[in-house]
């Protein structure tokens, strides 16, 4: 008898603990950044070149036990973020993190009008669209749905992004008006809804129309990271108060696509949990305007396309998208107003710019993108290092890996290939992690002329910015591709371009510089990257591939003409039509990895011999020739088409090619072919496979079954390990506000005392490129905005004068500091409550 | 009635071998024929569902437009373009997308197609996976996950089975003993899935401990040496393996236990008790030779069952198997893969009822090919 109760106790504790085990404790706590100067100047000059590790080994691991593994030392980073819901464990593993700028999540509108007359849309009433941008509390839903990790959102651009903090005090002024009010929202709701013919039914307390109840269909995603579905919860409960009747439907996002996107005007939906991707630290939000809510829009979707926006904002939008404007303060005025106009447009309701985490040891130091983390950052694999540590070995856990095969022209875009390759490969330009600028890494120096009245500007001194009126393409400067005689084809005269931008590389960068075969990087590199950007385009090419044509022909839309100015030093000028603000950005430099190919660096040889196999009909760089004639798509990390290539490698040597005679006969001697081939065929003998690039470390080997892979640091490399150690942290200010001591007197000035810092020193007056003040009262409503005085080196102060307190009322208002940062996109909030009395 | 009263003589056997040869070769081909229009109905079923009767065309349509459109929106390369330009790329590129996937044909050309290849083992060319070694056929996509999947389905199913099986018969000849409670007691760990086990095994062996590995095929990097490798394979399997193993073990246990009361309670076993023979020959004799159609049909079965893999199992342990693979191909509507899959099973599934038709005459004297069907 006993043994049976033992037993049943057994039983009972077995299946008590399993109940057990489904829940887990949830906490909140406020995101953390880890972050420094971006100065592109080396702080010593150490032996060690390449990266500071010795390997970084690859492996697959699993979300749910990334934070557990790196505790355990199984892993020492998890590149590929956590979401929200897992930040407080991380916090509690007293782990670093970089934070990663993910997806933005809206409440988007049905903005149509009904084909059926009998049926009312509310939303498509501009009025009642702007009013719920009160009812919907974003603090409410980062707190509750995404442990206080993203940040809520009102405009479409990036909160806390580059215009973001040009826009400060404008933006500000906003939340603030459009903060959660819920009677505010309500009524407002009411007064339209009156206005629209509804009536509320004082019974039921629901909206109706023509009798009937006013019924919204409410879209509701419960895919993707799962936020979205308690969010939508939410939302109905508020348009429920609201009276509206909601009917709630939960969709996969291919379930709700085909409704959302093509029934507006048939109003089968009236409300979708939309969800945008973010494109990492964003410099030029100016288009998102136009892109998220207006007819005219790139999405070119219903729900777009059936707005009927406020004609200034159309305008506006239209402009902004198009830069027609000739100045900074043009553009900025034209953002003023479309963030306005945007709130009172409100197509989609902006709710939250969602965060995820990238964890890792605390031994470990690594630079991360503001916006893109540390997984496809170049600058990490760059500076990542065991603090105080020369040396070691890191073991880097990523979500997957290749997804799909690695080829540089049209080969795996996922993050984690992507950032994998990232350390294996070089180029002319690094991207700024805190700012999104670019500094000069294998380039020396850059000219770009552009034509007077463009607004282009600069704001580093690698750059040389100057105007002209016109700008002539030389005559023999390569303007087009003939696949058939292989050679470019000339400007000839009377072509003229936007831009015209110069590239200068070092004189010594052909000795310097080799790819991880040892060769020395060549003309003939670049030259190969020039073809390969027109053959694939050309129906007469023998790798001609239709899915090169739309990007081809974008790319030619704007293109004016190249021209190799100096082989030594290599000097490349560039024309074109389109540019972006940042004169920084504006410069091309054709080197042979991804701004030339799009998905990797890679030497000529290794694209001569795919282009071989794909020339014989064997293999493909893209997916969508693969797969139309039924062939492998061409990886050089592994698979099958490894041996294909190998076969084509050893054709090339016997023949000795050199591809596109033509032209690469010009920058190539057979010697150097023949040298190269050699080369190529003793690396893939040692390594199986053809990843070659120029980045400080190399693909030592792949794993493709088991998902791992190694790289090794590269001691070709040139550079010192420590070249972007100045990148170590992000110079986020600190701000300290001190007020006046008790109430402030209505009617007399006061003046608070703003102290901007860095790691406890001051920050330079001249890194700083705004330090602003709004003042707010007991309502919340801005009363005044304006620049902070200088009076000394990080130290700054506001006067209030008499005749602003005298138009405060007796009560506290708050008083909020924005300093916005030269050398970090993200701008530094800080405010001060403060008591105005009789 | 002549030929019955001369049973025995050369022209009968002749005539009895005859009529049996060929009422096994008329069973057979029909047995063959229904199984195949099975298959047949089977695949068309599949395809159907796999495509919702066509309405996934629309779901993929929609998916292309917002994917292509957020890609060229959001890709860093086109930042300089102006909103014309991104659009016209836009278009083009979601043409070129829909005509990748085959979206611009008929449906029914699609299916007829599918089909077909399906049935001809013609597996074809996935539209959105690929294997792990970056190819896109689904001949490598399915053969590459298949090592991987036998080694842990086979593991864990092959001891659950026979592991159960002993077990059980043990213990049905214990009944109402210690061991017997206790299994029935801890029956009820099975309505765990194994890998709600596997998140435990991770955590203590582990995270805790830091004696067995987290997840993977093998140790990162992998061992060079081959002895190594296949060491650390089996140190890799030995947590997924035992989840399944473990989630399945007393429930199974008991199935065949209740299972062999039945027998043991029979006369004929009594008479056998009475007779004074050993456990060991009721239980051979007995029990198991009686039982032995259904324990046949259940190996088969289990065999069967290794093919599909275990999804969620797989996906803790990040194991590269079957199971994972079929669930992401579902979720990228990667129709020729999950025909692929589907088709593979299906022909082993038939064959392995035929094999079993077969094997159930071998073992079981009670049943006979044909003539009416089985008889006892």
């Amino acid at each position: 008898m006993s043994r049976n109760r033992i037993t049943l106790v057994v039983g009972l504790m077995v299946a008590f603990s399993m109940m057990l085990a489904s829940c887990s404790p949830a906490t909140t706590t406020p995101p953390a950044i880890a972050t420094i100067p971006p100065t592109a100047v080396p702080t010593a000059a150490p032996a060690r070149h390449g990266g500071f590790l010795d390997q970084i080994v690859f492996s697959v691991v699993s979300s749910d036990s990334a934070v557990t593994q790196i505790q355990a030392g199984a892993i020492d980073t998890f590149a590929y973020a956590l979401s929200s819901a897992q930040l407080a464990a991380i916090q509690a593993s007293g782990l670093k993190y970089a934070s990663v700028l993910g997806t933005y999540y809206t409440i988007m509108y049905n903005g149509s009008t009904c084909t059926d007359p009998n049926t009312f849309n509310p939303f498509s009433d501009r009025k009642i669209r702007e009013a719920t941008n009160m009812l919907y509390d974003r603090n409410y839903i980062n707190q509750e749905i995404y442990a206080g990790g993203g940040l809520p959102k009102f405009f479409a651009i990036q909160t806390n992004g580059i215009d973001y903090a040009d826009l400060a005090d404008v933006a500000r002024g906003l939340e603030a008006k459009y903060a959660f009010n819920e009677a505010q929202a309500i009524a407002d709701i009411a007064t339209a809804m009156t206005a629209d013919g509804a009536t509320m039914d004082a019974a039921s307390g629901k909206w109706q129309f023509k009798g009937k109840p006013v019924s919204i269909i409410f879209l509701i995603r419960r895919d993707g990271d799962g936020t979205r579905l308690p969010m939508g919860h939410y939302v109905t409960a508020q348009l429920e108060k609201a009276g509206f009747t909601v009917d709630a439907q939960e969709k996969k996002s291919s379930e709700a696509g085909p409704i959302w996107q093509r029934t507006s005007v048939e109003c089968q939906w009236n409300v979708y949990t939309a969800g945008w991707i973010n494109s990492g630290l964003s410099r030029d939000d100016k288009g998102q305007f136009q892109q998220m809510y207006l007819p005219d829009s790139i999405q070119g979707i219903q729900p777009f396309l059936s707005n009927n926006p406020d004609p200034v904002y159309q305008q506006v939008g239209d402009d902004l998208a198009n830069s027609k404007f000739t100045t900074l303060q043009a553009r900025h005025d034209l953002m003023v107003q479309a963030l306005t106009l945007s709130m009172q447009d409100s197509l989609q309701v902006m709710i939250i710019d969602t965060r995820s985490f990238a964890p890792y040891q605390t031994t470990v130091q690594i630079s991360a993108n503001l916006a893109g983390g540390i997984e496809t950052a170049p600058i990490a694999f760059y500076t990542a290092r065991f603090v105080g540590q020369e040396g070691g070995t890191l073991k880097w856990g990523e979500s997957d890996l290749f997804s799909e095969p690695w080829n540089p022209i049209a080969g795996s875009n996922w993050a984690w290939d992507q950032g994998a390759q990232a350390a294996i490969t070089g180029a002319a330009f690094m991207a700024d992690p805190y700012t999104g600028l670019q500094w000069p890494l294998r380039a020396e120096k850059a000219e770009l002329t552009v034509q007077t009245g463009l607004p282009i500007f600069k704001s580093l001194d690698w750059i040389t910015l100057t105007t002209a009126d016109s700008i002539p393409v030389p005559a023999d400067a390569w303007v087009d591709w003939n696949a058939t005689t292989q050679t470019f084809v000339a400007a000839g005269d009377g072509i003229t371009a936007k831009t015209k931008s110069v590239v200068y590389y070092p004189a010594d960068m052909f000795d310097t510089v080799t790819w991880h075969d040892g060769n020395k990087i060549s003309v003939a590199d670049f030259v190969m990257g020039m073809i390969m950007a027109f053959d694939r385009a050309k129906p007469e090419s023998a790798i001609y591939d239709e899915q090169a044509v739309p990007y081809f022909e974008s790319f030619m839309s704007s293109f004016k003409g190249v021209k190799i100015v100096s082989t030594s030093p290599l000097v490349i000028e560039t024309y074109s039509d389109n540019y972006l603000p940042d004169a920084e950005l504006d410069v091309t430099s054709w080197w042979p990895g991804n701004v030339t190919y799009g998905y990797g660096e890679s030497p000529w040889q290794v694209i001569a011999v795919a282009n071989l196999a794909e020339a014989a009909g064997e293999t493909a760089y893209s997916a969508d020739k693969s797969t139309a004639k039924t062939i492998e798509q061409t990886s050089f990390v592994g698979g099958p088409t490894l041996a294909i290539l190998a076969k084509y490698l050893d054709q090339a040597i016997a023949a000795n090619t050199i591809p596109y005679a033509p032209t690469m006969g010009t920058y190539l001697t057979a010697a150097e072919a023949t040298a190269r081939y050699a080369s190529l065929k003793t690396w893939y003998a040692d390594r199986g496979h053809f990843v070659i690039g120029t980045g400080p470390y190399f693909l030592y080997k792949a794993f493709l079954t088991e998902k791992s892979l190694i790289l090794q640091n590269y001691t070709g490399y040139p550079d010192p390990a420590d070249r972007w150690s100045n990148f170590a942290e992000p110079h986020i200010a600190v701000v300290d506000i001190t007020g006046p001591a008790g109430a402030v007197k209505i009617g007399d000035p006061a003046t608070f005392d703003v102290a901007v810092t860095f790691n406890g020193q001051p920050y330079a007056s001249t890194d700083l490129k705004m330090v602003k003040y709004i003042l707010y009262d007991a309502t919340g409503a801005v009363v005044k905005s304006d620049v902070a005085t200088l009076v000394s080196e990080g130290n700054y102060q506001v006067v209030l004068p008499g005749d602003v307190t005298a138009a405060l009322a007796a009560g506290s208002n708050k008083l909020e500091v924005a300093v916005v940062s030269n050398l970090v996109a993200v701008p530094t909030f800080q405010s001060v409550q403060f008591v105005t009395a009789p | 009635m002549e030929a019955g009263s001369q049973a025995g003589s050369p022209i009968v056997k002749k005539s009895f071998a005859s009529s049996t040869f060929m009422r096994v070769i008329k069973y057979t081909g029909v047995r063959l024929v229904v199984l195949f229009i099975t298959v047949v109905i089977a695949i068309y079923l599949t395809i159907l569902i796999a495509n919702m009767g066509g309405y996934v065309d629309t779901m993929m349509r929609s998916e292309i437009e917002y994917n292509v459109t957020q890609v060229v929106a959001t890709n860093p390369a086109n930042r300089n373009m102006t909103s014309e330009q991104k659009k016209l790329m836009t278009e083009q590129l979601i043409s070129l997308e829909i005509k990748r996937r085959h979206l611009d044909q008929p449906l029914a050309l699609r299916n007829a197609t599918y089909l077909v290849d399906a049935l001809t083992l013609n597996l074809g060319h996935a539209t959105n996976m690929v294997s792990d070694t970056g190819s896109r056929t689904v001949r490598l996509i399915l053969l590459e996950r298949l090592p991987a999947t036998l080694l842990l389905m086979g593991t864990a199913e092959l001891f659950l089975f026979f592991s159960s099986l002993f077990l059980a018969l043990t213990l049905s000849r214990q009944y109402g003993s210690f061991w017997d409670k206790f299994v029935i007691a801890m029956t009820p760990t099975s309505s765990a899935p194994g890998w709600f086990y596997g998140i435990f095994m991770i955590l203590i062996f582990a995270a805790i401990l830091k004696i067995m590995p987290f997840s993977g095929l093998v140790s990162t990097p992998p061992p060079a040496n081959p002895v190594l490798y296949a060491l650390s394979v089996l140190q890799h399997l030995a947590l997924p393996a035992f989840s399944l193993f473990f989630s399945g073990f007393f429930l199974s246990i008991y199935g065949w236990r209740t299972f062999f009361l039945i027998y043991s309670s029979e006369d004929y076993v009594d008479m056998a008790k009475a007779k004074g023979l050993t456990s060991r020959d009721i239980e051979r004799r007995y029990i198991l030779r009686p039982t032995l159609p259904n324990i046949i049909t259940n190996f088969a079965l289990t065999l069967l069952g290794v093919w599909g893999g275990a999804i969620v199992t797989e996906t803790i342990f990040i194991w590269p198997g079957l199971g994972r693979m079929f669930y992401t191909a579902i979720g990228a509507y990667d129709i020729p893969v999950i025909v692929g899959d589907t088709i593979i099973y299906a022909y082993l599934l038939a064959i392995t009822v035929f094999f079993l038709e077969v094997v159930y005459v071998l073992v079981d004297p009670r049943v006979k090919i044909g003539g009416g069907g089985s008889q006892s």
